[in-house]
């Protein structure tokens, strides 16, 4: 009589630990294979209810250039999209261009459009588009102590000095590794205060 | 089955079997009858306080850890996190085997139950926030939802279950906001549903039946309205009049006339009726409705119209339903609520097909309104029953005080409305409760 049941329950604990398991061997794989990007942020300081105190990191390029025949077909906000990763000369990661297949070669991130604006290029003096997209790395959690002095130091550093995240990049998925101000860990510079 | 008895009367009746004996009263053969009786045939119930501190117990540890963890823990590396993840769940893991393998009481099935459940999300946040995931909130509580939902049945939690249906309700309120609808949120409801009707079915007035009952009926009023597409204003009006209806009238059907607590369909649906009822003495409700009105745009799907009006379709289903199974022309109870809807309806109808009838609308649940705080004093007297003539007068006083604002009179004519409205309040209840006392000394 009881052997039903406990089957079931055997399967659904199976399942309960599977979830979570995959989650972390997704995101292990990533951190230990993926391609490392710097991204020039700027982070605030939220709570969120269910996983506690994080630092929220604001992108500076969450707008990237975006062809018209791409934007045809972007017609519902939270489509599918992949933005095409390149390096700047300082090192810093930026999204130059956006596609709506999977891109064959080069580092790419898959996300969602968000919207979209027009831009003035001035190389070319033409309007152009450029769409916003959602970047699935702006958060990064901390001590509940730490975080506030985490983003209160980094405000005060990042008008003379540069802060960025480090970012772990596989097959379009991102994990972040650590944040960066003044060359230093947030998590250590935050302790040292 | 056993009759449910509690033990402390058990007992009380054991001790005076022999006084009443010794005294003449009951012969030796009776007195050893009776205790054969209580022996045989009576079984102790639960032992509620011992299941509501074992309840509370694990549900504030299983709060606890969630609050722990959330607690950010620098000091430790990636991976022992990851692991340390997983020991809420071990331990609710190990917690509902117990309860199955042992056939456990309702203290350790309950505890097992919201200890599990609230288990299952402390490890996906703890994972979540170990690798920095972005909050996708919808994703986080559907996964959550359908990892619990089997054991509302394994382990006949109605903590669990509980969970499940709040899970459910947030999920439609994020979902709709970040997809724009949540039409899968009637999917979510079917397990619910099943267990509910299970319950009905076994014993419809059992604390559990009861409870999952409030459960099911804040969580279907809550997340109706929000998982609408709205894409015809005002359709809500028709679906809201049919489900609150037909949970009265179903109530009236199941559990007769009994009130309160242990009718808990007939109380939502006629607290939800009269609130209802409220909301549609105002002309603004009924502007700008009907299909001529119909939204459109990027978060109105084109199949929203079919969604909505298949919805109202069942509830209006179900109310006609459980109205033809309770109808009885006698009870004028039952009269008010059946015709409620219609009420709905025809003024929804006329508010989409004709112009200017926002005031006339309007006035029909004025009158509504009047009825209703009217019936309920006069059940009240005829049944001295203090909680249908408290809730006449509240009825009555609400429509009255509000029409008064919006009549715009002097501060003294509207203090002498309230001194009035007052008096009547404390004099009727004075009176009813003199009546009371009189029918309990003279019986």
């Amino acid at each position: 009589m009881k052997k039903l049941p406990l089957m079931i329950l055997g399967i659904l604990i199976a399942a309960q630990f599977a979830v979570p398991f995959s989650m972390i061997r997704s995101r292990e794989n990533i951190l230990r294979n993926g391609e490392l990007f710097r991204f020039k942020t700027r982070p605030i300081d939220p709570v969120d209810p269910f996983q506690g105190r994080y630092v929220r990191l604001g992108f500076e390029n969450a707008y990237v250039p975006c062809s018209r025949q791409v934007k045809k077909k972007l017609q519902l906000a939270k489509s599918s999209v992949y933005a095409l990763l390149e390096t700047d000369a300082e090192g810093f990661a930026y999204f130059s261009s956006t596609e709506i297949e999977k891109p064959n070669k080069g580092d790419y991130l898959k996300t969602m459009y968000i919207g979209h604006r027009p831009s003035w290029n001035d190389k070319t003096k033409t309007l152009e588009l450029e769409i916003k997209i959602d970047i699935p790395f702006d958060h990064f959690y901390m001590d509940e102590a730490k975080a506030p002095r985490a983003e209160r130091l980094v405000r005060d550093s990042t008008r003379s000095t540069n802060c960025w995240a480090a970012v772990r990049i596989l097959d379009g998925k991102a994990v972040i590794e650590d944040v960066f101000a003044e060359g230093q860990s947030l998590r250590d510079l935050a302790a040292g205060d | 089955m056993k009759r449910k008895v509690s033990a402390k009367h058990t007992q009380w009746l054991k001790k005076e079997l022999p006084i009443l004996e010794g005294e003449g009263v009951l012969s030796p053969e009776t007195s050893g009858r009776l205790k054969t009786y209580y022996d045989e045939n009576t079984a102790s119930g639960m032992n509620w306080a011992v299941a509501a501190f074992s309840i509370l117990g694990s549900l504030l540890m299983g709060l606890g850890i969630i609050l722990l963890f959330a607690h950010n823990w620098d000091g430790l590396a990636r991976p022992t996190r990851a692991v340390l993840s997983f020991c809420p769940l071990l331990i609710g893991a190990a917690l509902s085997l117990l309860a199955v393998v042992k056939n456990g009481g309702t203290a350790l099935r309950e505890s097992a139950g919201l200890f599990h459940s609230l288990a299952v999300g402390a490890a996906i946040a703890l994972i979540g926030q170990t690798y920095h995931l972005p909050s996708d909130t919808p994703a986080f509580l559907l996964t959550w939802a359908l990892l619990i939902m089997p054991l509302m049945f394994l382990l006949r939690s109605t903590g669990s279950y509980l969970i499940y249906l709040a899970l459910a309700c947030g999920w439609s309120g994020v979902a709709q906001d970040t997809y724009g609808q949540a039409a899968e949120f009637w999917l979510l409801m079917v397990p619910p549903i099943i267990r509910l009707v299970y319950l009905i079915r076994k014993d419809r007035h059992a604390p559990d039946t009861l409870l999952s009952l409030w459960g099911i009926l804040f969580a279907l009023c809550i997340s109706t309205g929000i998982v609408f597409e709205k894409t015809v204003p005002g359709l809500w009006i028709v679906a809201y009049s049919a489900l609150l209806s037909g949970a009265g009238l179903l109530g009236m059907h199941l559990y007769g006339d009994r009130e309160g607590w242990g009718n808990p369909l007939k109380t939502f649906g006629i607290i939800g009726m009269a609130m209802l009822a409220y909301l549609f003495t105002w002309a603004e409700m009924w502007d700008e409705i009907g299909w001529s009105y119909a939204r459109s745009g990027w978060r109105h799907r084109p199949w929203g119209v079919w969604m909505d009006g298949g919805i109202t379709f069942v509830f209006l289903a179900g109310w006609a339903v459980a109205a033809v199974k309770a109808f009885r022309r006698n009870s004028i109870e039952t009269v008010t609520l059946a015709v409620f809807p219609i009420s709905g309806i025809f003024c929804f109808l006329a508010g989409s097909t004709a112009s200017n009838t926002d005031l006339l609308n309007a006035l029909i649940f004025n009158g509504f309104m009047l009825f209703l705080g009217i019936m309920y004093i006069v059940l009240g007297c005829r049944n001295t029953k203090l909680r249908q003539l408290n809730g006449g007068m509240a009825v009555l006083s609400l429509l009255l005080v509000t029409r008064f604002f919006d009549a715009d009179l002097g501060f003294l004519v509207r203090g002498i409305v309230f001194i009035i409205l007052g008096a009547c309040f404390l004099t009727a209840n004075l009176v009813m409760a003199r009546r009371k006392k009189q029918q309990e000394v003279i019986p």
